[in-house]
């Protein structure tokens, strides 16, 4: 078991260092082959391990930090949650790896490309296969910096750099959290191990669990893109299609949930704490959607799909319903990777035309790429019977059970959401895929040609189209059947009041005919025949909510006018008037001072002969004087 | 003793004073410095011999002729300098001569 854990990270880790090292002296295809090679190695040794799996472990590999009190061997911890995380995280990276053989064929940088992608998993699996905060933090940092470096691949276009840098520089604003946090609990519990921190944690009092939980939520929420940190999430969409994929599905935005996971036998004795994360999911959830519902660009209406759904994680986090929010990432994941990478294609196809209202025609042109999608897209709309429908459901259901005025408020926002959802969703999926009879006279012939797709890009849909559709089997309702996550998951879970199972086919027949309501309503809005007036719509500048939505409920704008400015313009301050101002004109005026004093008294050494002798005769008179005067 | 000390040591002092007035004055030429220097050392000399006669002790005399053997060497030396230092700069002036100044 040791030595399967070693492999599952050492395995990427040794596939970015390696075509780091050597990556230029090999052919491309070398480079292609290491790189996917280590993922599925790491996939194949990650499925040895779950069926080896026999109970939670804690493997030690080798010491690290190590001084006085502080602990902090690399050690590993293996339960349900990280082995499934594992799994999952695996599994849909292989298949991305292998997606960006297709789609990165004729870019110059792929040793630097598949090298972060290597590393990227292997600092994920780090987080989710730590078993102390110090190496958890490491991962956490890893992941934080790959996305960065990933997020401004193409580092040569200001926006893509600008981009990368503001994920890295507001993921650092909850990662302060974060970081105090660790250093807290150290101060606390004396230990960094998370397993023996969640045994015993609840021993102290309240008011520090509280502040602790509030402060791993901030890092959960720079690192997941929950509200009020979400705004790096949609900039991120200038990396290359499959990095942001990696991200949304797999890696980076998932580690704040599974965070909180982790730490929630711990943080979740607080009530305070899980209403918080509670209402954080359902304000994002229901604010990204929103989002969604107005924005042009393909990418970023996933991007603030994916903002939407982690916060329905979130929910299911405060809710005390951990198994429904793994259950929820993992389905999630197969989904949201379905989506970015059919969409990569699209945009491949289009000749990188992101904007939706210029495509259009295309379930006729791209059929192997509308039908994963349209899969994707019910399984994103949560419809049923799609493993969306029953992982959203399952954290609805457990959302409504805690009861009470404040999680049915909650519920209440989820269930708008699912509507909201459901809508953008199907907006997207219309416009894009829908016809469009004006295409051709639009645009030229030779530009209306759609760039040939390689197999590969659209050979890998289809396993996360099947996984997303099927996924609803690892998790059944109590009603038809044991599931099997929950069976797995079980330990996980806060005690909550469970519901029968009438009232939760009842909740679930409520969500579908939410989520079938916003398709409809979808369909009415944008359907064949409102499509011609609805395109000429978008062809106008935007107005009133629409714009309101399209630049994001003016978040960016907000932050720009509340920090960016201030710390701008006291930068301007610090710069010019206390540095140049300040500390560099008076030391520039003291070393003036100095040389021009220096200066006069050279002149007394001018080499005057005279002058020398006067100041002889002067200082001997002084001293003669001098003792004249004190011998009389 | 005809002439008292305070009175010799009144004229030496006088003498030094216009010496040294002579070396800081008189800058156009090396000449008159090297005067001013002798006047100085003659009124040191002065001193010597002065007291010398008020004790009774013939060590300043001595001393006054070792002073006076020496500064005939020293200005037959110097004056051979300043014919040098003529012929080569073609000047005397004390302070146009400032070589050593770095």
């Amino acid at each position: 078991m040791k030595t399967a854990l070693e492999l599952i990270i050492l395995l990427p880790l040794l596939g970015a260092v390696g075509n780091t090292l050597f990556g230029r002296m090999l052919p491309r295809r070398a480079v292609e082959v290491l790189a996917c090679a280590v993922v599925w190695g790491s996939f194949a040794t990650a499925l040895f391990a779950a069926g080896a799996y026999t109970g939670p472990t804690v493997v030690e590999a080798g010491p690290w930090l190590s001084s006085f009190s502080l602990k902090a061997p690399i050690s590993f911890y293996l339960d349900p949650l990280s082995l499934s995380l594992c799994l999952m995280i695996t599994f849909v990276c292989g298949l991305i790896h292998l997606y960006s053989i297709g789609y990165m064929r004729e870019d110059p940088g792929h040793v630097r490309y598949f090298a972060l992608l290597n590393l990227f998993v292997g600092a994920m699996l780090i987080l989710v296969l730590a078993e102390n905060l110090p190496l958890l933090y490491l991962g956490w940092e890893g992941v934080g910096f790959c996305s960065y470096a990933l997020i401004g691949f193409w580092y040569r276009e200001a926006k893509n750099a600008t981009a990368g840098r503001k994920a890295f520089i507001v993921t650092r604003i909850g990662d302060i959290g974060f970081g105090i946090a660790i250093v807290w609990m150290f101060k606390v519990f004396e230990t960094l191990s998370i397993t023996r921190i969640n045994e015993t944690g609840q021993m102290v009092s309240m008011g520090v669990i509280t502040a602790l939980g509030l402060l791993l939520l901030l890092g959960a929420m720079g690192k997941s893109a929950q509200a009020p940190l979400m705004v790096w999430l949609p900039d991120a969409m200038a990396g290359p299609t499959p990095v942001s994929a990696q991200i949304h599905a797999a890696t980076m935005v998932t580690a704040g949930v599974y965070l909180l996971m982790r730490m929630f036998p711990l943080i979740g004795v607080s009530t305070t704490v899980a209403a918080a994360i509670a209402a954080t999911g359902a304000i994002t959830a229901f604010y990204g959607a929103t989002c969604a519902l107005a924005e042009r660009d393909l990418k970023r209406i996933l991007a603030y799909s994916t903002i939407s759904q982690i916060g329905y994680m979130l929910l299911g986090v405060g809710s005390g319903a951990i198994t429904a929010a793994t259950f929820h990432l993992i389905i999630h994941a197969f989904f949201k990777a379905l989506l970015f990478l059919g969409a990569g294609c699209i945009i491949t196809a289009m000749r990188h035309e992101q904007d939706i209202f210029r495509m259009g025609n295309l379930r006729r042109d791209l059929p192997a790429v509308f039908w994963p999608f349209l899969a994707g897209a019910l399984c994103l709309a949560g419809l049923p019977p799609t493993g969306g429908f029953f992982s959203k459901d399952s954290i609805l259901t457990a959302v409504w059970a805690k009861g009470g005025m404040y999680y049915g408020l909650l519920y209440a926002l989820g269930m708008l959401t699912v509507f909201l959802t459901a809508f953008y969703t199907f907006r997207m999926l219309i416009i894009v895929f829908g016809e469009r009879p004006t295409i051709s006279t639009r645009r030229s012939k030779e530009t209306h040609a759609l760039a040939p797709l390689p197999a590969v890009m659209t050979v890998i849909l289809i396993p996360l189209a099947v996984l997303g559709l099927a996924g609803g089997l690892f998790n059944l309702p109590a009603y038809l059947g044991t599931g099997l996550l929950h069976g797995f998951l079980a330990s996980l879970d806060a005690a909550g009041e469970s519901i029968s199972p009438a009232t939760g086919l009842v909740l679930q027949a409520v969500a579908a005919v939410v989520g079938l309501s916003g398709m409809a309503a979808a369909w009415w809005y944008y359907g064949p025949e409102r499509r011609h007036a609805c395109l000429a719509r978008a062809e106008q500048p935007a107005s009133g909510a629409t714009a309101f939505l399209q630049a994001g409920w003016y978040v960016d704008a907000l932050y720009r006018h509340i920090f960016i400015r201030p710390y701008t313009w006291l930068s301007a301050v610090l710069w010019e008037q206390v540095d140049e101002g300040g500390i560099d004109d008076s030391l520039d005026r003291m070393a003036a001072q100095l040389g021009r004093s220096g200066q006069s008294l050279g002149r007394w050494g001018g080499g005057r002969v005279s002058l020398y002798m006067l100041s002889l005769t002067a200082g001997a008179t002084l001293m003669i004087g001098w003792f004249a005067w004190v011998m009389l | 003793m005809i002439v008292p000390l305070s009175h010799a040591l009144l004229l030496a002092s006088l003498l030094f004073t216009l010496g040294l007035i002579c070396v800081l004055i008189w800058r156009t030429n090396v000449i008159m410095l090297l005067i001013g220097i002798e006047i100085m050392l003659n009124s040191a000399m002065l001193v010597f011999v002065a007291a010398s006669n008020h004790w009774g002790v013939v060590d300043g005399q001595v001393f006054a002729l070792a002073i006076i053997a020496m500064t005939s060497a020293e200005v037959s030396l110097a004056l051979a300098m300043v014919v040098y230092l003529h012929r080569r700069r073609k000047t005397v002036n004390v302070d146009e001569l400032r070589e050593l100044r770095d």
